[in-house]
């Protein structure tokens, strides 16, 4: 027991002396987890689109029209830039991109209205974001009902009824709409929080696997495997290695996951304690995560950061914050869980954006767990399989130098022994 | 200069032809990519949202209305809860979207003409799933009152055709320009996938010069180039920007000609386009590796800088909405003169003469280049004076 605890004690203290000994690491590390977030929550600090350029044109020039046309201008989204004569001259300012949306009046929209007809305004909106045809869509409709009813209002008097009566009739069924956890509907409120796990995850990710690359690059013995362990207790080393992360980014994730969105007023339901419990397993399953992968595949120090940056790209769509989990396709979905970022926005997105407790995310928090489990297993596993075939090679290419160099006789007192496979070695060579 | 870029080409296609493991790997990664969203996004539209309803009526309305909700496109009710306090926490698990809550005696009200409340409550911290099902049920909703007005009407003895024009005086017609059919995959796809292959090139960009500088081949690499920097540069991407521009091409090539989104300008600007992109980022990698001349600063860096190029390209959340200073901030990413010129070209058939001077800010990339190959060139210069200076100061 003891000696476990020097054994990742040792590991532990090279761990932190290599994280800070490393420009590299501590850019990763230290300036993205802490630049990112301000710099994300300052881009979308509008959160929404305002007072959007938008044209009309209005060949029906009647009361109702000119009414229609102030309402729009009147909206938060919209803004009537431009009055245009015709399509032709508000085409081209679409083309041109002063204006993103062109509301057309056409000329029987007046006459239509006196016959009780339905009249039509045509909306063109540009697609190349969607956030322009939102903000033509919210801005416009909110127009359209109020007018709608002004109308209504309008011919209901005229017929006779009072207002009470006109409204029953309008509105036999009053339909009220309450965005929750989001109220202002914006980017921001529910870009950020999955945009500071993904931080959180890629970074730690990141930099595990640059330390792992460094240690294989600079061949520092065998990724920090004391000389004394044997096979079976490798783990110490991945516990050692995990502690320091831990410790390193306890700090990064209150910051990032508490103070910073309350800087920047973004929703905020949950509270410290719920999760910080949230948390634990998700950081230990993205460090076991990271060491898996990085024992596995990576060779060198900066490979890590040419193959696995633009992942971040598919791993927030596969989250289901976008694309919703259940309208997945099913591969995906499943694909998505070997990552500890899914569970990981999702459960946190849950708690802190909708105040849900522990409770209501237990399929996530036992995702991560599991995550983490699975991952621990992996991570040491891999190292040990590594470390067995390692030692061995290094016996091997040691012996045959020292019976090229002195015979046979000269690995009978070897100083390298590797109890086990001592036997075979020495058939080899014999 | 012919020969001394041509030395350098084919030092770098022997590298490659040893080492191709890069290469291979971050082109299946940008096949896994355009994969995955084209697979993701096959609906166009996240379909069969989860919704519930809160009957507290228990009326034979309010069924009807659970009905008709589950018949709409988009979403289907995946439960009918009882109170409020069950279905938050629903919505809370994450398993609904958006529920309707129908209070008690509505039906009563109906018929006695006291305007019964109907409360949408919509989960909006997920934006598209939110989104789409408040519009479905927004619209179910009107299409009920309107439902209810109808029979009133008839009733009263109006005709069918009148009612229309009573009910919903005006009405909007909506042009969707660029994406008829409000398809997600087409939004998605036409600027991330060049988006990525940008990300991509301009890391492999600078790792191949870091790794040039990690192996102590600098040397060696530039007096194939017989010392010229610039020739160095130039030699050392070709093979690089050759692939690249080839898979841009090709991806532009399955989406707009075999998915077939809407490719409204010249196809011929399509691929200027897209070349300039794999050029500019190229140039921009470039100058980061060569300027820096440590290899793991000089990756945490370029990784650094180009993680926001996907937020400031300005395809999602609008640049103009963001503040002033990311709006010029944006002008140093490729992607986002390639975006704009995309939504010319494609979504309004514009032609040369609107997108050209995104294609002069593209093109004055290079100049980046030749920044970068005057970085390195003082770098070594130094580095010779400095040797010059310690062998002279030896042999003092």
């Amino acid at each position: 027991m003891i000696n476990t605890l020097k054994d990742i004690w040792t590991v532990f203290s090279i761990e932190v002396r290599r994280v800070f000994g490393d420009r590299m690491v501590l850019l990763i590390f230290f300036l993205a987890p802490i630049l990112y977030p301000f710099i994300f929550c300052y881009i979308y600090h509008n959160e929404n689109v305002e007072n959007m350029a938008v044209a009309v044109v209005d060949e029906a020039q009647c009361d109702e029209s000119k009414r229609f046309i102030h309402k729009l201008d009147a909206t938060p989204e919209l803004s009537v830039a431009y009055r245009c004569n015709n399509m032709g001259e508000a085409r081209q300012l679409m083309e041109d991109h002063y204006v993103r949306s062109i509301f057309y009046f056409p000329s029987d929209f007046s006459s239509r209205l006196a016959k009780m007809q339905t009249a039509r305004v045509v909306v063109f909106s540009d697609m190349s974001s969607f956030y322009f045809y939102k903000a033509a869509l919210t801005g416009g409709n909110a127009v359209l009902i109020d007018e709608m009813h002004t109308i209504e209002l309008e011919r209901y008097e005229r017929a006779g009824l009072t207002d009470e009566e006109a409204r029953i009739q309008m509105q036999p069924v009053v339909m009220e709409n309450t965005t929750l956890f989001n109220p202002t509907g914006g980017y921001g409120s529910f870009f950020l929080p999955c945009l500071m796990m993904l931080v959180i995850h890629q970074t730690l990710f990141l930099g595990i696997c640059i330390l792992t690359g460094d240690a294989r690059e600079n061949r520092k013995s065998l990724h920090l495997i004391p000389p004394h362990l044997r096979r079976g207790s490798v783990h110490r080393v991945t516990m050692g290695r995990s502690l320091c992360y831990l410790l390193i980014y306890v700090p990064i994730c209150i910051l990032d996951l508490w103070f910073i969105p309350r800087w920047f007023n973004l929703p905020q339901l949950g509270n410290l304690y719920t999760i910080l419990i949230f948390l634990l397993p998700f950081v230990l399953a993205v460090i076991f995560f990271g060491m898996t992968v990085g024992n596995l595949f990576v060779r060198q120090k900066i490979s890590p950061m040419l193959c696995f940056v633009f992942f971040s790209l598919v791993l927030f769509f596969v989250t289901g914050m976008v694309w919703p989990q259940e309208s997945m396709p099913r591969f995906w979905y499943h694909f998505s869980y070997l990552f500890p970022s899914t569970p990981g926005v999702q459960g946190f997105v849950k708690i802190s954006s909708m105040g849900a407790p522990l409770s209501e995310v237990r399929a996530e928090y036992m995702a991560l767990w599991f995550q983490a489990a699975l991952y621990f297993v992996t991570a040491t596993l891999v190292l040990s399989i590594q470390t067995f075939i390692r030692r061995r090679q290094n016996i091997l290419t040691h012996n045959l130098r020292r019976v090229r160099q002195e015979g046979v006789a000269a690995i009978a007192d070897s100083p390298l022994k590797f109890s086990r496979n001592r036997s075979s070695v020495d058939n080899n060579h014999k | 200069m012919k020969t001394s870029i041509l030395r350098v080409l084919k030092r770098e296609l022997r590298r490659i032809w040893r080492n191709p493991r890069y290469i291979i790997i971050l082109t299946l990664g940008i096949v896994f990519t355009f994969v995955f969203f084209a697979s993701m996004t096959k609906e166009g539209q996240p379909k069969r949202l989860s919704v519930a309803v809160v009957d507290m009526d228990g009326s034979y309305l309010s069924r009807r209305i659970c009905h008709e909700i589950n018949a709409t496109q988009g979403v289907s009710v995946k439960a009918v809860y009882n109170n409020h306090s069950e279905a938050r926490k629903a919505m809370q698990r994450g398993d609904i979207f958006a529920f309707y809550e129908i209070p008690q005696g509505t039906y009563n009200d109906l018929l006695q003409f006291r305007s019964p409340h109907f409360v949408l409550y919509v989960n909006s911290a997920y934006m598209l799933a939110g989104t789409l099902s408040y519009k479905q049920l927004a619209t179910m909703g009107m299409l009920a009152t309107g439902a209810v007005q109808r029979e009133v009407y008839r009733k009263k003895g109006y005709k069918d055709d009148e009612i229309m024009g009573l009910i919903q005086p005006v009405e909007y017609d909506t042009r969707t320009i660029g994406n008829p059919w409000i398809n997600y995959g087409n939004y998605l796809m036409t600027t991330l996938i060049p988006a990525v292959i940008a990300f991509i090139v301009l890391m492999h960009s600078a790792y191949v010069i870091s790794r040039e500088r990690q192996e102590r081949t600098l040397k060696n690499w530039l007096r194939r180039a017989g010392g010229n920097t610039l020739y160095a540069l130039i030699g050392k991407m070709l093979p690089y920007n050759i692939w690249y521009i080839f898979l841009c091409l090709l991806a532009n090539l399955i989406m707009f000609g075999f998915m077939g989104f809407p490719l409204e300008g010249s196809w011929l600007l399509m691929v200027l386009n897209s070349i300039l992109l794999v050029f500019a980022a190229q140039c921009a990698g470039c100058f980061i590796a060569g300027s820096i001349p440590d290899p793991p600063l000089a990756m945490g860096v370029s990784a650094i800088y180009s993680a926001m190029s996907f937020s400031l390209s300005g395809f999602s959340f609008p640049v103009e909405s963001m503040p002033t200073f990311f709006y010029s901030f944006s002008w140093l990413y490729p992607i986002r003169h390639y975006f704009l010129n995309f939504s010319d070209i494609a979504i309004f058939g514009n032609g040369f003469g609107h997108c050209w001077p995104r294609f002069c800010a593209l093109l004055a990339f290079g100049l980046l280049l030749l920044m970068g190959a005057f970085m390195m060139q003082w770098q070594q210069n130094r580095e010779e004076r400095l040797s010059v200076q310690s062998s002279k100061s030896d042999a003092l």
